[in-house]
């Protein structure tokens, strides 16, 4: 077990840069998710850690071992691919047995360690079989199966449920959680799914064109995203975020004026946030809120609760409301927001503005 | 019609193609594929057949379907051929040549072609499938422009480059020469199209399985022997087989180069006796014929589930 750490790291292909200037801590046997949409660089990130790619510029530590420049091979690290990436030619048991093989691992112990983790991972029964013979699922246990047996000091998994089904990816993202608990493994997951890096992570890294937005636990960023990016891209509907004008210090949202209890510029411009789920919808303005008024466009009812959609000056906003609210399209309402749960970015750079 | 009738009427029309599109259309295609198939190369086969017979018979000349009702089987055409007994003369066969020598040097040949095929377009194969160096597309280009060039094209340049070397060494060497030289001049007509054939399959293994091993521990030529060679297992093998069939049936270069030098192949030596066809004995002219023909039958029947052998799965598209 070993703490991962990344100095100063820039990552280019040619001209692309894949990762820019990153400082990291990966902490000793905690499990850290790194979030970001497609072409983000988080593979690249692992490839890093795991050696396939060498930094163009900065430095790798595991603990106080600089191996920037140590070779794959030798730095024990599992890596669980995108693909899996699983040896087409080599039965179940072969794939797991390779990394073994290539310690020299006496057979009788090669044959005790395979067992062993095939037992763990509910495989055994797969052992004879070729890669081509298993279901999408079954190939991702064997891939973290050939990941884990080497016991490695580092485990790195890129995306492994991302070709799962809905429900086979929750059931596997709890195992894994467990699994890693278990066996305290520093563990590096990379995902583009929020829910899944939500569900899993000690810590998350949201990252996006190659610079790290945001580095805290799941709680934190969700209720204290640093910047516009992260706001957006956590939450399930995504935090709706409402460009709008300030007027002597007060904001000017659909037509109504919010004075809110935090320090203002008195004039310019600034962006509204709001999570779906921490807004209400009445027929009223509320005490204590900010209150803006609108009206409804769509219902959907998911059945455990209502997706509304309400057009506010212009813009629409996603609400969530409980499954009894009674709403239909043209409703006049009010959108209340809690004044502690509104969040306030920076349009120019995008950062959050303390309250 | 009443909507009864109408719904079920429907439901015939919904259920229909059901039991049909998938199955049956495409089966009767395939039977009478087959039959138009097997009608057109009838001829062939028929010829190919009797070819086979012809070597096993004593007939004086080709034996022809009308033959086939008094058929006596004998093997001694193949004995008098495998003593090289091919020279009749006034009712006797005479051993001119040295049949197994014969077939010794097309075996040289051809395994030759496939060897050194083998090796280079293994080797380049997986350079233009993983590394992108500059020129990689015009390279590729190239390749493939040279396999289009017609072999017999090449030759006056082939000979004269030949001719020249030839002066360099000592006369000693020129048979050995002329060999290495035949099976280099055929090998390189054979790589451009196999270089292709090799990229091929190397483009279908993933990066990652590759770095899957280096992680696992493997070094680099651990990875090419356990993992890369494995997987392109099949490749390796049809283009050996294809190679060693080219060297096998090459007659311009064992011509031009071998046969000045009283070297002979099977093509050669098959082509001599076609010409005395008025006086040569049919039988053992067809033994000949149809030891040529074996390779031919061997590489029908293993290549068919060599190249059926790939392995798909293990990685996500
Ligand atoms: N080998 C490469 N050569 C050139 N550019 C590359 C290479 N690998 C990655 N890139 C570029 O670097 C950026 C980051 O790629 P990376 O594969 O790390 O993204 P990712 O976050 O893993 O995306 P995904 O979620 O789609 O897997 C992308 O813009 C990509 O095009
Ligand atoms: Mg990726």
């Amino acid at each position: 077990m070993v703490e991962v750490r990344l100095e100063n790291v820039t990552k280019k292909f040619g001209r692309v840069v894949a990762l820019r200037d990153i400082n990291l801590r990966f902490r000793d046997g905690k499990f850290t998710v790194v979030l970001g949409p497609s072409g983000s660089g988080k593979s690249t990130l692992l490839y890093l850690i795991a050696g396939i790619y060498k930094p163009t510029r900065g430095r790798i530590y595991f603990d106080d071992k600089d191996v920037t420049n140590l070779p794959p091979n030798k730095r024990n690290v599992g890596l669980v691919f995108q693909n899996y990436a699983l040896y087409p030619h080599m039965t179940v048991y072969e794939n797991i047995a390779f990394p073994l093989k290539l310690r020299k691992t006496p057979q009788r112990k090669i044959d005790e360690k395979v067992h062993e983790v095939a037992k763990l991972l509910h495989i055994e029964e797969l052992l004879d079989r070729y890669p081509h013979q298993l279901s999408g699922g079954q190939q991702q246990r064997v891939a973290l199966a050939r990941a884990l047996v080497k016991e490695p000091a580092v485990l790195l998994l890129d995306e492994p449920l991302s070709n799962l089904d809905a429900l086979l990816r929750v059931k596997i993202r709890a195992e894994l959680k467990k699994l890693q608990e278990q066996l305290g493994i520093t563990a590096i997951y990379v995902t583009h799914d929020q829910a899944e890096a939500m569900a899993l992570a000690d810590e998350i890294i949201v990252i996006h064109r190659g610079v790290i937005q945001q580095k805290a636990p799941p709680k934190k960023i969700y209720e204290e995203p640093a910047n516009l990016f992260v706001a957006g891209f956590i939450g399930n509907p995504p935090t709706n975020l409402l460009k709008a004008r300030l007027v002597d210090g007060a904001i000017e949202l659909g037509g109504s004026r919010i004075t809110i209890p935090a320090r203002l510029p008195r004039d310019g411009y600034i962006v509204v946030g709001f999570r779906p789920e921490h807004a209400s919808v009445d027929a009223e303005p509320l005490e204590n809120h900010a209150s803006i008024p609108g009206e409804v466009y769509v219902v959907e009812d998911m059945g455990k609760e209502k997706i509304l959609t309400i057009i506010i000056g212009g813009e629409m906003v996603k609400v969530i409301a409980p499954p009894t609210a009674e709403f239909k399209p043209g409703d006049k309402v009010y959108v209340n927001i809690p004044y502690r749960r509104i969040m306030l970015f920076d349009p120019e750079t995008g950062a959050r503005i303390e309250a | 019609m009443n909507p009864l009738q109408r719904l079920r009427a429907r439901r015939r029309e919904r259920e229909e193609p059901l039991i049909d599109v998938e199955t049956i259309p495409r089966r009767r295609l395939t039977i009478v594929l087959a039959i138009a198939v097997g009608l057109a190369s009838l001829p062939m086969l028929i010829t190919y057949i009797l070819l086979i017979l012809t070597s096993f018979s004593n007939t004086a000349g080709m034996l022809t379907i009308s033959d086939l009702a008094h058929y006596v089987p004998t093997i001694q055409p193949w004995i008098d051929f495998l003593e090289g007994k091919v020279e009749p003369t006034a009712g006797h066969l005479y051993t001119t040549m040295e049949i197994l020598g014969i077939i010794l040097n097309t075996l040289i040949v051809a395994a030759g072609v496939s060897i050194v095929v083998v090796l280079t377009s293994t080797m380049a194969g997986y350079a233009f499938s993983r590394i992108r160096f500059r020129g990689r597309k015009a390279l590729m280009q190239l390749v493939m422009i040279l396999h289009a060039f017609p072999g017999v094209a090449l030759i006056i340049a082939v000979y004269a480059l030949y001719v020249w070397s030839l002066a360099a060494l000592p006369p000693s060497a020129w048979n050995t020469y002329a060999f290495i030289y035949v099976i280099l001049s055929r090998a390189s007509l054979e790589i451009p199209m196999s270089i292709w054939l090799m990229k091929g399959f190397f483009d279908k293994i993933p990066w990652e399985v590759e770095w899957a091993a280096i992680v696992d521990g493997a070094s680099r030529i651990r990875v090419w022997r356990e993992i890369v060679l494995p997987l392109v297992k099949p490749g390796i093998a049809a283009l050996s087989i294809f190679a060693f069939l080219a060297g096998w049936e090459d007659f311009i270069y064992v011509w031009v180069f071998l046969k000045p030098r009283d070297i002979y192949t099977l093509a050669t030596f098959i082509e001599e006796q076609v010409r005395n066809l008025e006086t040569a004995y049919f039988p053992v002219v067809a033994a000949a014929g149809t030891l040529y023909l074996i390779p031919t039958i061997i590489f029908f029947i293993t290549t068919q589930h060599l190249l059926l052998e790939t392995y798909a799965g293990g990685m996500k598209a």
